[in-house]
């Protein structure tokens, strides 16, 4: 299956990029999902504990299950107001 | 409960939005709040600020908030405008208005959803200019 993982704020320059693909095989997790993408991108992995996790619109747990075509995003903690 | 939401590039005109007020005769308390740039980030004086904004979940979650709120107090509106982009030092980036019954209620909630916006919605912000 492929997801589309989108980087927000300060995590498009760690990552040198705004979006990315992922492949992978079904039943997979956020949680594995975060795990490849730090193999991909060392700074990202360096902020595994101040990272926000959301697919769609909405913010999931690292054990939320992913299915083909979600749309994946990542940032740090939020700043608004 | 009626909720109108601006995420927005463009200046927050004050006077504009304070004219189109609507409340019910049963409103007797309307809260403003305005968030404004300050000159210092983390001790460094700055020029702005840039905001940058996931818009479409941003929206979202604003709305999830003001759902919330609606079920907490008996708010009868509730307006929010963010700036995103460059604000300047002094300009405000932020205008929230909410009407209710009471005072207790409509200071309540909107420095809930202040709170909580600054807790869920997804908007950073980054200093231009600093010394």
């Amino acid at each position: 299956m492929h997801v589309t993982v989108c980087f927000h704020s300060y995590f498009k320059d760690l990552t040198g990029c705004t979006e990315t693909t992922e492949t992978l095989p079904e039943g997979v997790t956020l949680a594995a999902l975060y795990e490849k993408l730090a193999t991909r991108f060392s700074k990202l992995g360096e902020m595994k504990n101040s990272t926000l996790l959301a697919v769609g619109v909405d913010y999931q747990t690292r054990d939320y299950v992913l299915k083909d075509g979600d749309e994946v995003s990542l940032f740090p903690p939020v700043q608004g107001g | 409960m009626t909720r109108m939401l601006a995420i927005t590039t463009q200046p927050i005109d004050e006077a504009a939005l304070l004219s189109k007020r609507k409340t019910s005769s049963g409103m007797g308390a309307v809260v403003y709040f305005l968030g404004v740039v300050r000159g210092e980030e983390e001790g460094k004086t700055i020029e702005a600020i840039e905001y940058e904004a996931f818009q479409k979940m941003a929206g979202h979650q604003f709305n999830l908030l003001f759902d919330e709120m609606a079920k907490r107090w008996p708010v009868e509106s509730v307006r929010l405008v963010h700036r995103v982009g460059i604000v300047k030092v002094n300009e405000p980036s932020l205008w929230v208005e909410v009407a209710a019954p009471h005072r207790g209620e409509a200071f309540a909630a909107c420095q809930w959803l202040i709170d909580e916006m600054k807790r869920v919605v997804p908007i950073w912000k980054k200093p231009v200019g600093e010394a």
